[in-house]
């Protein structure tokens, strides 16, 4: 899989360096035979990030251009590379989403960095299509623990932004929402707040003031406040974030349950809804306060962790989840939740033993 | 060998290294700056910071809009964001609704109006600030502020927004007997009665004048409130009567009316029930029911007299000399119009004072009092032509004209029945000359 260079032996001018870190080559992979590493660990790593993936796709694109005679020849060749290119673009910036996703971030810098060069090669170096994958080595900078690796990347990515008027609000919210997070591990929390609340006026331009994307925003802004101790701020963006939640999930278990259709919630939002609603309820037991509020907080995310197994097919967890959120919403003087929760305990009764 | 091959040439990578970080201190720190140095400062007047911070470059660099928005977030306001987001979008909406055909099209937006996107941070968060305390006496009075904050034009549909967003924060204050919520349901009735939704305006004056009763509340200016919710409720009752009685609705023009009347009464107030007297009074007028107009019409004539209100006065004595009119009690109707003539001559109404007597004018010369009915009706042509009212000018033309040639009539026709070579010498003469009498004396000399 590997062939030894030497890089004296090397062509003139066409210097070999290490995919990852850009030292001299001493491997070459010997699959697309246009990718070289200084040494067996980095072809590993590389291998196992993207490089598995990628390697035949680069061949093309690394190529020197063959030799064409006509202008349509020419022509259809840089087409064929550009399209090649994007398809590299989305694919490693998928890959090390999911890497990122998965909490592996060693695993998604060498994806990230391919893409970036990528993208480079594709758009120039000052092109606003850049900024997705500096976000992407941000983040995982800021989750492998080197902040000002991770600050350098978003102050380009920023003046990058900042250089195109015509930026689009999506890249935007992303932008602001890694900045805060960088900042709430930096232990700066009025720069982390300003991000964070630029991060949800992008959003709620974009997708809605109820969207759950908005409320992401809200949550990681709570969590800054929580270490600020203003803790009615916090409960205040926490049932926010519960009720958007909860119209959410209600809305998409509503067209499951009459409609039958079949719109289930994405990877993403499953395990983003998972973890934000788990650490919602951990908070709302911490409190143990026996106050009404209290009561029904619980009980509505509750539900909302039983629609958001049902949607995702777990019977059992979702059969769990709804008799706890039966039993608390039963302590509650307000029984607007009850009957949902009965409708959809029976629902899922029905479907689990359905699949059996 | 040459050099270059030997010694490496000076490449800086394009990115930074992943393995180890090998950017320098100097490094990171300059990069921000230059960055800032190419935005302007956003306001020169501190001059102790040389630096310029990141919210003062955001002040320069984003619309207004966001800067509140981000300013609110930052303390933690969602409910202040959302709601100023929610208000925002829904007045471009109804801005950019109609296009240029839209009035609202050429108004300046909201958030072009930095003082007034201020103005609504301030108040709103504020609020908020009660709302989480649990204060909503605070959230409520926040809201009344705001409603009357806005109002410019275009802007009736915010006032109106706060007001009913006050009522729900009023119904959520407890302590207090329920005078907030009276009071917000006043307001939006008020707002609801100049913007002409009767229906919604009657419905919030039931509720205060329901929550006012028999409390000792009085508003600022020391009047009680049940008082003003009669007041409110008399005159919702009154214009949607009014409505009634042009759709020709009469029997609900009167049930309407008579609860107005009721209101009136238990208010003790003498103006009101007066007015609503008159309305109720017309009301049975239409119908044909002169007697029990006549009562109700009498009592808004005592009541205006004893007050002075000339003007109720005119009104009255005119409804009750139409009334007589049709009743056939012509004598007595003359008499009122008159008095009527009297009131508005006093007042300087001149427009009245046409209508008296021109309805004077025309009751004579129906009863076949020629005379006085052209003396009555030439006044009100004079009137007419002082106020410059074209229609009504042209209509006493008309009478004036008619009645002066019915005065002709009954000589005309005694001539010419007569058929002396004298009587007919006169009716060529007369027309010749076109004068609104024979003149006996000068044919006579003929």
């Amino acid at each position: 899989m590997s062939a030894a260079v030497n890089p004296l032996a090397n062509p003139k001018g066409g210097k070999k360096l290490c995919e990852l870190c850009h030292k001299p080559a001493y491997l070459q992979c010997t699959k697309c035979g246009v990718t070289f590493y200084c040494d067996i660990a980095h072809q590993e790593a590389d291998w196992l990030s993207i490089h598995n993936r990628v390697c035949q796709m680069l061949v093309p694109v690394r190529t020197p251009t063959p030799f064409h005679n006509l202008q349509t020849e020419r022509d259809h060749h840089r087409a064929e590379i550009r399209k090649a290119q994007e398809q590299l673009i989305s694919m490693s910036e998928e890959e090390a989403r999911r890497w990122l996703f998965e909490g592996r971030c060693q695993e998604a810098l060498p994806a990230a960095r391919l893409c970036l060069r990528i993208a480079m090669e594709t758009h120039g170096p000052n092109a606003v299509q850049l900024v997705p994958a500096y976000l992407l080595l941000a983040e995982a900078n800021v989750g492998l623990g080197s902040p000002s690796l991770a600050e350098e990347y978003l102050s380009q990515a920023e003046w990058t932004v900042l250089k195109t008027p015509d930026c689009s609000g999506v890249l935007r919210h992303r932008l602001h929402r890694n900045l805060g997070s960088l900042y709430s591990t930096t232990d700066n929390p009025d720069a982390a707040l300003q991000h964070y609340a630029n991060d949800v006026y992008y959003a709620s331009e974009q997708y809605g003031l109820d969207s759950i994307v908005t409320c992401g925003g809200y949550f990681l802004m709570a969590s800054v406040f929580q270490k600020q101790n203003k803790m009615d701020i916090v409960n205040s963006l926490y049932s926010k974030v519960a009720d958007s939640w909860h119209g959410h999930l209600s809305k998409l278990m509503e067209n499951r349950m009459k409609l039958s259709v079949h719109q289930t919630l994405s990877e993403v939002e499953r395990c983003e809804g998972d973890r934000t609603l788990t650490s919602m309820l951990e908070q709302q037991e911490e409190m143990n306060t026996d106050s009404a509020l209290n009561q029904f907080n619980s009980a509505q995310l509750l539900h909302c962790l039983s629609m958001l197994w049902s949607l995702a097919g777990s019977w059992t967890k979702a059969l769990q989840f709804g008799h706890r959120a039966l039993v608390e919403s039963q302590r509650v003087k307000d029984h607007s939740l009850t009957g949902p929760i009965q409708e959809l305990l029976t629902w899922a009764q029905a479907q689990h033993t359905h699949t059996h | 060998m040459s050099a270059s091959a030997i010694i490496p040439q000076q490449r800086t990578p394009l990115l930074p290294d992943i393995s180890t970080s090998k950017i320098s201190a100097k490094d990171r720190k300059t990069r921000p700056q230059t960055q800032k140095k190419q935005s302007p400062p956003a306001d020169n007047s501190n001059d102790q910071t040389t630096r310029v911070t990141k919210d003062e470059i955001s002040l320069y660099r984003n619309s207004q809009r966001q800067n509140v928005c981000v300013a609110m977030l930052r303390e933690g306001f969602h409910r202040s964001f959302e709601e100023l987001f929610s208000l925002l979008q829904r007045f471009e909406e109804a801005r950019q609704a109609g296009g240029p055909d839209n009035p609202l099209w050429y108004l300046p937006s909201l958030q072009e109006q930095p003082e007034k996107l201020l103005t609504l941070q301030t108040h709103l968060t504020r609020a908020e600030t009660a709302f989480r305390a649990g204060n909503f006496a605070k959230v409520y009075e926040e809201q009344l502020a705001l409603a009357g904050y806005f109002t410019g034009p275009g802007e009736d549909w915010l006032s109106l927004y706060f007001h009913q967003v006050a009522l729900r924060s009023a119904q959520r204050v407890r302590l207090d007997g329920g005078r907030k919520e009276a009071e917000a349901n006043a307001n939006l009735a008020r707002v609801y009665l100049e913007q002409g939704q009767l229906d919604l305006a009657k419905e919030h004056f039931e509720v205060f004048h329901c929550l006012s009763k028999e409390r000792p509340w009085w508003d600022a200016t020391g009047r009680p409130l049940q008082q003003c919710a009669c007041e409110g409720l008399c005159a919702v009752y009154t214009q949607l009567a009014q409505g009634a009685l042009q759709s020709q609705e009469y029997e609900l023009a009167i049930e309407i009316l008579s609860k107005a009347f009721n209101i009136a009464k238990e208010a003790d107030d003498e103006e009101m029930q007066g007015k609503v007297a008159y309305w109720v009074g017309l009301a049975y007028h239409r119908v044909g029911d002169p007697k029990t107009a006549k009562e109700y019409l009498t009592m808004s004539l005592n009541t205006s007299t004893v007050l002075g209100d000339t003007e109720c006065q005119g009104r009255a004595y005119k409804a009750i000399a139409k009334s007589l009119e049709s009743d056939g009690k012509l004598e007595e109707a003359v008499q009122h119009l008159e008095k009527f003539a009297e009131v508005s001559r006093s007042n300087k109404q001149q427009e009245n004072l046409e209508e008296a007597c021109m309805s004077m004018g025309i009751i004579y010369s129906n009863r076949g009092e020629y005379e006085r009915g052209v003396e009555y009706l030439q006044q009100a042509y004079e009137l007419a032509k002082s106020v410059c009212n074209v229609g009504r000018l042209q209509q006493a033309q008309v009478c004036v004209g008619v009645t002066r040639a019915q005065r002709m009539l009954p000589s005309f026709s005694a001539h010419t029945n007569n058929g002396n070579p004298d009587d007919i010498q006169r009716i060529i003469t007369w027309k010749d000359r076109r004068q609104d009498a024979y003149d006996y004396s000068t044919v006579g000399k003929k």
